[in-house]
């Protein structure tokens, strides 16, 4: 879809062109809904934070599937199983090396995408439906390996327990400041992000930067260069694009995303074993995806928080369901989750098979191009 | 000027960032005063006298919460104990799983639970007090599970108790509720909930799986000659066939694999199967069969011991194997999932409470009167009921002895932890469920083993209650 723009908004050089905020009230739109969204728990209720906590991590493993799904074209099932590569890696280096869980996070987010890049392989030799059966391997062998090799590191299908993160600041003039609390081993004031209204501080930050770097990587070489490995390899090639390393850089780049959100839940959930994430959410983040929008920026935004949003639907219908209908529970109930989940999915293949994002872009244009847009 | 933007926008979310960290603040902390010499000092010596106590030792607060040995916050005195609470109002919250795979047996915990409170309120409530109910369905997800508990302990801000019903639940939340001082009542009976590292007041409503597990090894090896199979030689040779997770691995740790190996008990394979109704064991069963078992543990419950009874069926492998699972998986919850009652014949578990058919117990009956009373669907009549009654009970006495310990006012969950630690050998519901969580115990260490002898809720007693082995986790 053409990008339009309003009238008088115009550019004069390339690096206009890139800009991705080019109007002042954008910017307050955007300082907006930073401090929106910062706020948050002092006007939301634990339960909101909480929930927009898991949709942040949720929206960061979809950035990194549209990144090998929607721009490259490589349709994945293991997103879950380097998530899982990712939590156990940084509740690893805590636990056992006694990092930070803000230097883990990085190290877990580059070993996730190692284990991806692995996975990545057989993208030399099989796509479509063959590379979904490679990316299905991954979701089948992590959790194995997780579950059954080095039980006492990894504690076998038990799992890990995670620390909370922890940043230290200063002591000042004899005071902790900013609800941060003394600590007599490294004597100093310790903040711990242990409940949601704490979390959603790493999520929202974490976040944005992941949204910054996919946003860019979409209008890069390397962005443009997927995209064109998705639209026809072939011709990608003989434009002088190696198909194979852009397969693995975008394989690579899923996976530490996946690793990030993994770490972030694992961190979230203060717990971590090889059932935390399952072969369930591989399927519910390609179906974010889409129905999100692929191949977008904004696509994982609105599916993430959609799909969530529609799991806590169940979450709230099903006790009143069987109020309702006693004889239901257990049986219609237990399928209710899945039910509204794909038939969200039918509806948008049917309907809007470009995802909320296109939508979200025809509601744009349509308001720009008021009052002649239909 | 657009150069500088992007360091801006950078630099306000580094702002937004550090402001949010102090976001909830209100008092600065003083630093504590230094009890002893310090070997560098960090800051001068302070002035003032500190506002509260350093409560935080950052990395390995998650992991290295104290065993609780919490006294009650004040000391016992006789005008505390009060009969009249009227208008007041305690709350038991519970969350477990209504739409998500464990849905068939969470449903009858959640009316034995109702049904409970009900009876108890009619009944005068807790010192007269009013027992309110809150619950929220996780869907089986221990991501929903940790956001209902953030709800549940955002909206109040003295939760005196909470009832969790999953493994991977009680895991996820343990140290939570270790840090939050809330304790917690569970079906979930994970080892590493109740003895791992971060524990202390999670407390189960049943042994542990390892000592389940140690406990049916114990029966089967001192009675191997009467309950094995035609086919079967003098050595016990095990399959465990079960679910992936917190809940289908449960049994099976490096105790019970050692404990096994004690009694001279090969574990000759272990193999999964799918978290579903229609879940295909038939390969499973094969497997088990060619590596010589002559016996099968299962940690399922519900469709997980009826998917192996179909396999058995479909195989034709009647007889081949004496087939034990946990004490979920004895329930008539199974009954809806397999082809044919008769398939479930034989099946041993080990019950750490009574059963519907010891109808002569009056515990049973009271049970049974309130399930008759509030018109349950037979389908209900299962282990969820029986037990959630039971805790009803435990957990109302214990918030009792609580309150005569400290009264209602000064009441918290620490107290209520060092009721249910100290109340003693207690039984629940007249002895439907005997419960002793002194001596740093957390879960029951003694059970039947009961067999399923005919249709359903023929689940009868093959060996009385006996002390199960110990098979806790060395942290």
């Amino acid at each position: 879809m053409a990008i339009m723009r309003p009238s008088g908004d115009f550019d004069r050089s390339y690096k206009q062109d890139m800009t991705v905020i080019r109007q002042r009230w954008q910017y307050i739109l955007l300082i907006m809904t930073l401090l929106a969204l910062y706020t948050l728990p002092m006007y939301a209720s634990e339960a909101t934070v909480s929930l927009i906590n898991r949709i942040g991590i949720a929206i960061i493993a979809v950035q990194g599937l549209n990144i090998l799904t929607g721009y490259t074209g490589q349709i994945s099932l293991g997103q879950a199983a380097f998530m899982t590569v990712g939590g156990y890696t940084s509740t690893l280096l805590m636990t056992r090396m006694g990092l930070n869980f803000f230097a883990a996070l990085p190290i877990a987010a580059l070993t996730a995408g190692l284990i991806g890049l692995l996975f990545g392989l057989p993208s030399l030799r099989v796509k479509g439906f063959y590379l979904v059966m490679a990316t299905l391997s991954a979701q089948f062998i992590i959790p194995w390996v997780t579950r059954t090799l080095w039980q006492d590191t990894l504690n076998g299908a038990q799992g890990l327990i995670v620390p909370v993160p922890v940043i230290n600041l200063p002591v000042i003039a004899n005071q902790c400041f900013l609800s941060t609390t003394f600590n007599a081993e490294t004597a100093q004031c310790a903040y711990r992000f242990a409940t949601p209204s704490q979390f959603i501080y790493i999520t929202l930050t974490v976040l944005i930067f992941t949204t910054i770097i996919t946003h860019n990587i979409s209008r890069s070489r390397l962005g443009r260069a997927f995209i064109s490995v998705r639209d026809n390899d072939l011709a990608a090639e003989l434009l002088g694009i190696n198909p194979f390393a852009y397969k693995l850089r975008a394989f690579f780049l899923a996976s530490v995303y996946a690793g990030i959100a993994g770490a972030l839940l694992a961190s979230n959930l203060r717990h971590i074993n090889s059932a935390t994430v399952g072969l369930n959410d591989s399927v519910l983040l390609l179906g974010m995806l889409i129905v999100g929008g692929l191949g977008t920026s904004v696509g994982p935004i609105f599916g993430a928080a959609l799909v969530t949003l529609l799991e806590e639907i169940a979450v709230v219908l099903t006790p009143l369901v069987i109020t309702v209908a006693p004889d239901l529970a257990g049986g219609a109930t237990a399928a209710l989750r899945p039910l509204i989940f794909g038939l969200a999915l039918m509806l948008f293949l049917i309907f809007e098979p470009r995802g909320m994002a296109y939508r979200w872009n025809l509601i744009k244009a349509g308001w720009r191009l008021r009052p002649f847009a239909k | 000027m657009k150069q500088i933007k992007p360091v801006l926008l950078l630099l306000f979310i580094a702002l937004f960032a550090l402001a949010a960290c102090g976001s909830p603040a209100e008092e600065p902390t003083a630093v504590p005063e230094p009890t002893e010499e310090p070997t560098e000092a960090p800051v001068e010596e302070p002035t003032e006298a500190p506002v509260e106590e350093p409560t935080a030792e950052p990395e390995e607060e998650a992991t290295a919460v104290p065993e609780p040995t919490a006294e009650p916050t004040e000391e016992p005195t006789p005008e505390l104990r009060t009969e009249n609470l009227e208008g007041e109002t305690i709350i038991f919250y519970h969350f477990g799983d209504l739409s998500g795979p464990y849905a068939a047996i969470t449903s009858p915990l959640i009316h034995g639970m109702e049904d409970a409170v009900a009876e108890l309120n009619a009944n005068g409530g807790i010192r007269g007090a009013t027992v309110e109910i809150q619950f929220a369905d996780d869907g089986g997800s221990v991501d929903e599970a940790v956001a209902i508990y953030d709800r549940f302990t955002s909206e109040d801000d003295n939760p005196l108790i909470m009832f969790t019903y999953g493994s991977g639940e009680a895991e996820a939340l343990t140290s939570r509720f270790a840090e939050d001082e809330i304790p917690s009542l569970t079906s979930g009976l994970s080892a590493v909930a109740f003895y791992g590292e971060g524990s202390g007041y999670t407390f189960g409503l049943g042994s542990i799986y390892p000592d389940q597990f140690g406990a049916f090894l114990d029966y089967a090896v001192a009675n191997w000659d009467e309950i094995k199979p035609d086919s079967a030689g003098d050595e016990i040779k095990l399959a465990y066939l079960s679910w992936s997770g917190a809940f289908g691995q449960g049994a099976l740790t490096d105790e019970t694999r050692a404990y096994a190996e004690e009694l001279g008990v090969e574990i000759v394979i272990e193999e999964l199967y799918d978290l579903a109704p229609t879940a295909d064991t038939t390969t499973a069963l094969l497997n088990a069969q060619a590596a010589g078992a002559n016996v099968i543990w299962t940690n399922t419950l519900a469709f997980g011991p009826a998917a192996l009874m179909n396999g058995i069926g479909a195989l034709g492998l009647q007889g081949e194997f004496v087939l034990a699972g946990d004490n979920w998986a004895m329930d008539l919850a199974t009954y809806a999932f397999v082809s044919d009652p008769a398939l479930t014949v034989g099946m041993y578990a080990p019950l750490s409470y009574l059963w519907w058919n010891d109808v002569d117990h009056p515990g049973v009956q009271q049970a049974e009167a309130m399930f008759a009373a509030n018109e349950r669907s037979m389908t209900e009549h299962g282990v969820g009921y029986l037990v959630l009654a039971a805790a009803v009970d435990v957990a109302a006495q214990a918030i009792e002895n609580a309150i005569d310990e400290v009264g209602f006012d000064a009441l918290t969950g620490v107290d209520v932890q060092y009721a249910l630690t100290n109340m003693g050998p207690y039984e629940g519901l007249q002895g439907v469920l005997s419960l002793d969580f002194s001596d740093g115990s957390r879960s029951p260490h003694s059970g039947q083993i009961r067999q399923i002898q005919g249709g359903p809720d023929a689940f009868n007693v093959v060996q009385d209650f006996t002390d199960t082995p110990d098979l806790r986790p060395a942290k």
